[in-house]
Formats: C-alpha cells, sequence, structure tokens
C-alpha cells in the first residue's frame, strides 16, 4: 500500500487546485512545496482569472486575499516618445468581477489553507529531491533519502521543472520555450492609486504593453494596480535576448519605468520588492508528455500558458490543468488504476476544455509575437500616422492612404511585406 | 535515556519589521512567523544531545494557537513530542509570568533532566525567560552556552563570557541557554514532517495548569511600560566617505597593527 | 526614478543558506565559453565578468532559472534551495 493516494509536487495555483479535487472526494493527499508559507517563491505576472477557480471554491471572491477586480484594461505601443493606447472600459467588467490583480504571498498560502481545509496534508518549506522510480513507473518522491510512496504523483513544480527534466519527463527547456519576467512592486498609497488612475477602493486597472522603444528586442511589459502597490514589469523572450546578447536584463524593466508615459505613473512610488520568473512561452509545441504510469504534469510545468504579447495569461490555465489531473485521479482511485492508460483520460480532459483549445488555436503565434516589425516598425508607424493626422503643422493635410505609404517608404518597408504581415498577424491572432 | 525539554517562541521575523515613518510604531503587518532564531539553536542542540546520549525531546511554547506551526517545524528536526500553551489568560505576559507558566508546565509535564532554550528572543532581546525557568524550578542554569557535553550525569558546557569562553560542569536537572549560531541547525525532513503532523501537538491550557490567575498573564506582570521612544538613524556623512579616506583608514589600521 | 539593481536587490528578503549553494558553476566550462551569455541574461546579477573571467555568486539569486536556459555549455547545475531557504517574496 502507498503511503498516499495522491503526491502533489508545489502547493502554486495548479498543485493546490489539484490537491483540493482531489482531497474533497476523499483521497488522501500530501501537498509540499518548497517554500514556507506556499507562494514565497511566486510571482504573478498577469490578472487572476478566477472562472475556473469557481469551480472549486465557489466563494473565492469573497474569501481570497485579491487586490482590486479589473474595471480598466489597457493594450499599448511605447515608442521612444509616444504612447498608444487602447483604454478599454466596460460595465461588463464591473457586473461580472472575474479577473483580479493578486500578490502570490498572500494569495497561494490561502489557496494551500484551502487545501488543507479539503483534507490534505500541507507540508511547506521541503524540497523534493526526486521521483522514485520502480518498474519504469513513478511511485513517490524522494527527500533526504526518505522515499514516501503515492499512487500518482501529480508535478506541479512550476516553469522551471527540476523533477520533471531529471526523471527523463520532459526535456530540459529550450530558448524558444521560454520568457524572462522582471518585475517590481512600487509601493504607493491607495489614496494616490485611485486619484491617479481613476478608480475606486475596489477597482482596478491592468496594462499591457509592446515596447517598441527598444531596438532589437521584442519585449512585451506589464502595469497593474494592487490595493496599496503597482505591480510592474517586463518579458523578454530568451531567443531574442541571446539573439541580441549585449542587454541586461534588469535594465530593460528600468527602460521601461524610464518611459515618458510610465515615468509620470509611479512618481512618488518607492520600490519594495524586486523579482524575476520565467514564463512559458512555447505554445502547444513546448508541451511534455503530460501524464505517464503513476504522474500527471500540470500548470507552468507543463507549459501551459497564453501569450500573443498583448495578453498574457497562466494561473487560469494552473486552475484548470489542476483540477482536471485532480478529477482524473479521482476516477483511477475508483478504478484502481494509476497506469499511463487510464491517465491518458487527463489529456482527455484537457483537450475538451479551453486549455488545449486555446494552445491548438493559436499554436503559431510565436510567428506573430518573433515578428520584429510588431515590436519596431509598426509602433513607429502607428506613432507616424497619428502625429500627420493630430498635429497641426501648419502644412496641407494628407489622405491616411499617402501617410501611410510614407511612412512605409520612410520606416522602410516593402508594401508587400507590410501586408503579409497584417495577413499572418490576422490569420493567427 | 534522557528527559529534555526546549522552549520556544514564534515571533515575527525581525527582517519584516519596519518603522512606520508617520506613526513611529512597528509595523508587523507583513511580518511573516518563525522560530526565534536562537531556539532553532537550542533545539539543534537538545537533538545533539539525542543523537549521542539516547533520549526523548519535548518542545513546548507558549502562545496563541497558529504558533502549532512552530512546533510542526522542530518536530520536523526531531523533536518528539510539542506542547502549545495556550490560553487567554496567558496574555500579555512579560517575562516573569512567562518564565513561571513555562516553569509549571515543565513541572505538570513530570519534569525534565535538562531544559534548553534560547539565549533570547529577536523581538525582546531580555534573556529573561532562560534563568527565570531555573529560578522557578530551583535548578542549575547555564547561560550563552554554545557548546554540550554530557559526562556521568553531568553537563560540561562551554559559554561565550566577555572576551573569552568557560567551561563548567553543572548537575542535573539543568536549564541551558543557547547562542545565536552555536551550531548549524539541521534542516526538517519531509519524512520527520509528515510525522509530526500526523501526531500534531498536545495543547495545554489552564484548565489542566491550575496556575493562580493573579500570577500569569498581564497580571501577572510587574513590568509596566511607561513611555516609549523612536531613536533616530544614526546621521551618516557621504563627504567623510571615499577612496582617499579608506587608504587613510588602512595605513592608521596597519600602524596600530590591527592588520598586517 | 532609476534604481540600482544592487539597490533594487536589496529590497528583496532572503534566507540564505550558507551551507548550501543551490548552484554551481564549472569555472574549467566557464574559461571557454564563447559568449557569457548567463551575465546578461541573469536578472540577479549573479553573473558578472571580471577582467573575462567569470564570477559567480548565488546569495542573490532569485532562483527564475534563467541561467539554467541561458547556459548551453552544460556549466551550470542548478538545485532548488533546501528547507524554504533562498528567496522569501513579501508581496510576489
Amino acid at each position: 500500500m502507498p503511503d498516499y493516494d495522491a503526491i502533489v509536487v508545489g502547493a502554486g495555483n495548479a498543485g493546490s487546485a489539484a490537491a483540493i479535487t482531489m482531497a474533497s472526494k476523499g483521497l488522501s493527499v500530501l501537498l509540499v512545496d518548497r517554500s514556507d508559507p506556499p507562494g514565497a517563491k511566486n510571482l504573478s505576472g498577469g490578472v487572476l482569472w478566477g472562472n475556473d477557480l469557481a469551480r472549486i471554491l465557489p466563494k473565492w471572491q469573497s474569501e481570497a486575499p485579491l487586490e482590486r477586480y479589473i474595471q480598466n484594461k489597457k493594450i499599448g505601443f511605447l515608442t521612444d516618445d509616444s504612447s498608444i493606447i487602447i483604454d478599454f472600459k466596460t460595465k461588463i467588467f464591473e457586473e461580472n468581477k472575474v479577473g483580479y490583480t493578486v500578490l502570490r504571498s498572500k494569495f497561494d498560502p490561502w489557496l494551500a489553507k484551502k487545501a488543507k481545509e479539503a483534507g490534505a496534508m500541507v507540508i511547506p518549506g521541503i524540497t523534493v529531491e526526486s521521483l522514485a522510480k520502480k518498474d519504469g513507473k513513478i511511485v513517490g518522491v524522494v527527500e533526504s533519502g526518505d522515499t514516501i510512496t503515492a499512487s500518482v504523483v501529480i508535478l506541479a513544480e512550476g516553469i522551471n521543472p527540476r523533477l520533471a527534466i531529471e526523471a527523463g519527463l520532459r526535456e530540459p527547456l529550450q530558448d524558444w520555450e521560454v520568457s524572462v519576467g522582471v518585475k517590481e512592486i512600487i509601493k504607493m498609497s491607495p489614496q494616490k492609486i485611485e486619484d491617479r488612475f481613476n478608480l475606486t477602493s475596489t477597482s482596478g486597472m491592468a496594462s499591457e504593453y509592446i515596447m517598441g522603444n527598444l531596438k532589437e528586442l521584442n519585449v512585451g511589459a506589464f502595469f497593474y494596480t494592487n490595493k496599496d502597490s503597482i505591480s510592474l514589469g517586463i518579458v523578454s523572450p530568451m531567443e531574442q535576448l541571446r539573439a541580441n546578447g549585449v542587454t541586461h536584463t534588469y535594465d530593460i524593466i528600468e527602460q521601461f519605468k524610464e518611459h515618458p508615459s510610465i515615468a509620470p505613473l509611479i512618481e512618488g512610488g518607492t520600490v519594495a520588492e524586486y523579482g524575476a520568473h520565467m514564463i512559458p512561452e512555447g505554445g502547444l509545441e513546448m508541451i511534455p508528455k503530460l501524464y505517464g504510469d503513476g504522474y500527471m504534469i500540470v500548470g507552468d510545468a507543463a507549459g501551459f500558458g497564453f501569450s500573443n504579447g498583448l495578453v498574457l495569461q497562466g494561473m487560469n490555465y494552473a486552475f484548470l490543468s489542476g483540477i482536471l489531473a485532480g478529477e482524473t485521479a479521482v476516477e483511477a482511485k475508483g478504478r484502481n488504476d494509476f497506469s499511463e492508460n487510464f491517465l491518458a483520460l487527463y489529456k482527455q480532459k484537457l483537450e475538451g476544455s479551453y486549455v488545449l483549445k486555446d494552445l491548438k488555436t493559436f499554436k503559431d503565434i510565436r510567428k506573430v509575437t518573433n515578428n520584429k516589425n510588431m515590436y519596431t516598425v509598426y509602433p513607429k508607424m502607428l506613432e507616424s500616422i497619428l502625429l500627420e493626422m493630430l498635429w497641426e503643422r501648419g502644412q496641407p493635410k494628407k489622405k491616411v492612404r499617402d501617410i501611410l505609404s510614407s511612412c512605409a517608404a520612410d520606416l522602410n518597408l516593402s508594401k508587400l511585406k507590410t501586408a503579409t504581415d497584417f495577413y499572418y498577424i490576422y490569420r493567427r491572432m | 535515556m534522557l528527559k529534555i525539554a526546549v522552549m520556544i517562541k514564534q515571533v515575527p521575523d525581525s527582517q519584516d519589521i519596519s518603522i512606520d515613518p508617520v506613526t513611529k510604531t512597528l509595523n508587523r503587518s507583513m511580518a511573516r512567523n518563525v522560530v526565534n532564531p536562537p531556539d532553532v539553536n537550542a533545539t539543534e542542540a537538545a537533538v545533539q544531545l539525542k543523537d549521542k546520549y539516547g533520549g526523548e525531546i519535548t518542545a513546548i511554547t507558549m502562545g496563541p494557537p497558529m504558533a502549532d506551526t512552530a512546533l510542526l517545524q522542530l518536530m520536523g528536526m526531531g523533536v518528539d513530542n510539542g506542547i502549545l500553551v495556550t490560553d487567554r489568560v496567558f496574555a500579555g505576559a512579560d517575562t516573569w509570568p512567562t518564565a513561571f507558566t513555562l516553569a509549571s508546565v515543565a513541572d505538570y509535564l513530570g519534569g525534565f533532566d535538562v531544559i534548553f532554550c534560547g539565549e533570547e528572543t529577536t523581538d525582546s532581546s531580555t534573556g529573561h525567560v532562560g534563568p527565570g525557568i531555573a529560578e522557578f524550578l530551583g535548578c542549575e542554569q547555564a547561560t550563552y552556552v554554545h557548546k554540550v557535553e554530557y559526562e556521568d550525569g553531568f553537563f560540561v558546557v562551554t559559554r561565550d563570557i566577555e572576551g573569552a569562553e568557560e567551561t563548567i560542569k553543572i548537575g542535573k536537572p539543568a536549564v541551558i541557554t543557547i547562542t545565536l549560531n552555536a551550531n548549524e541547525p539541521r534542516n526538517p525532513t519531509l519524512k520527520r514532517k509528515i510525522a509530526a503532523y500526523k501526531k500534531g501537538v498536545r495543547v495545554v491550557t489552564n484548565k489542566e495548569l491550575q496556575l493562580d490567575p493573579a500570577c500569569i498573564g498581564l497580571k501577572g506582570s510587574p513590568t509596566i511600560v511607561k513611555d516609549m521612544k523612536t531613536v533616530p538613524d544614526p546621521v551618516k556623512n557621504p563627504s567623510k566617505l571615499g577612496v582617499e579616506d579608506m587608504e587613510k583608514l588602512v595605513s592608521v589600521l596597519i600602524e596600530k597593527g590591527v592588520v598586517k | 526614478m532609476i534604481v540600482d539593481i544592487k539597490e533594487r536587490l536589496g529590497k528583496t528578503k532572503y534566507d540564505v543558506d550558507k551551507s548550501y549553494a543551490h548552484i554551481t558553476v564549472d569555472e574549467r566550462i566557464c574559461e571557454k565559453c564563447p559568449h557569457h551569455f548567463c551575465v546578461m541574461a541573469c536578472p540577479a546579477q549573479c553573473y558578472t565578468l571580471q577582467d573575462g573571467k567569470l564570477n559567480f555568486q548565488y546569495e542573490d539569486c532569485v532562483e527564475c532559472g534563467t541561467c539554467s536556459v541561458a547556459c548551453d555549455q552544460g556549466s551550470v547545475k542548478w538545485t532548488f534551495p533546501k528547507a524554504g531557504k533562498g528567496v522569501i517574496y513579501k508581496y510576489g
């Protein structure tokens, strides 16, 4: 008899969601996290969308430590001198509060506590050293020379999946699979945040930017409001950083903060924390084999993330994949069958959900996000068009068509290349 | 087989405490709770003693119900039992009733051959409680100890005294307070932590102990805080820093024979 | 409000495990590395070049794993710190 029905490695969103799903159905669950309390190693790089969380914790909106609900979403392009921003504010967000900014050091301990309340044994502050294998099956985890066994191990170890790599369950990560996220917390009084961003005491703003002001690097940036702080950061693809080879990741975030449209927004704030985290960027192609005899892989460890330069999501994929792996384990327990054959059900469930559907739909998105023109040329072009249209310089006005062609000529851009770019953006996004 | 106790306290992580620039009071709202650091060294000393001479270790803390995680953490290192002394009547205790209560608990649990404590807590830094327990129990004590041996029924301990150290021999039962960094505490292991979480901690209230309410908690505390002042940060003079002065400093140090 | 990286790292909380370096590098491999991309990639300035020689310190590491991908020479050996030690985000 194994010690537990299931061992979950990692008490982040995916791991805790899996543990809650299984423990609430009566499975014996051990949830281990390397930080104490859980979450102290995690950074949120996006907004938490809670539709899936509601499946296991219907009262999450009133109980979870959330910062502000997203009432206002912005998408922006930055050039050296300008910012072009789509400012989306809708009553629909006000009436359906499902997107929230969160601070993981507060949110994750709450979620792990929910796992404990559901009946899981939650052990923080322990780093699992390796997976225990027997006859080609995963049978448990190893720490300090001791083996703790389980019918199934759910790997929710995050974007740097050391256990899966060591056990040969996935290849080491490659450049194209990840971005480097660098983040800062800027302390600011709630009053100042609400005045500056035109918010109420509970509403918040989340912005995503394309940094067109960096030469040779396709970098995205984010900026959003917490209760009494600002979370901001940059997301830089590893491939680009290597090709560029001369830019320190820790300097890019400062270039974002220095931008003439960002600097005034953080004026008067103080840096309270600095951190970095990798972000899955590889889409469908980076997904490893998701299950096998005695194991399943969930969340960031499986590469479940969505990013198209303007939208960055991962926590919702983490919740849902954790829940689906949990449900699979519950059914496996019912049949007493934790073989690869039966756990294939997990992949079927994922394929029926938006997790794998999204990744399939957007399987070519990297061709857009890797397109240098998206980051450097088009923001510049937009800026030129707007200057021509909106800036009265005592000169004859031009038609948009003429503005476009003169811009394209200024930027050394062939009409064909522009047309194909837009065609592919249209096709892939 | 030695009966060993460790008296521990859960404290806010000193790294997380800031002084509110407006109210000048301590801001603990962001603070993570940790085991008082020298108490971890005391626990390591206890576990080493047990490893070498055999015995059973009981960790005891007086605090709020959430302090159980501190005990579980130490049980992960090799402590056998966790005792959480918690009751509203114990709240607000200064070092006098704290020592009295903990000594009473030790007595209530049948007494110990040796009681380890940390040299002091990081949140109040008095160093009173260890010696206080020894006095209430009427047993021998050694403070600021970094090395403990057990020979022929005696504890041979090495303690820090200003500018030197001394080795003394004390009899059973004894209270020994351990200095911060006296040893390198081992990490808890998963297996031991699982066993600890399964076993849980034993909660002891005053219903069981029946201590005189006048001697415990706030009522039993003779300390009265009259006033609190925030001392301003020492003024730094950046103009006095620089390579030139650094060189001067080094040459003075060489002159005085401090460095070679 | 440009803030030096060392100062920014100073805002982040750590419980450094002095007895265990969770990342190690092989100096012999680094000596022959053609790019030292780790120096650019590491967001915590754990990798620096001094007179062409690579210097590594794990104390400021925020455990992002970037160097485990950035190093394509097989020099970086990457594990997680033990017992909850290492970086401890207060906000996250």
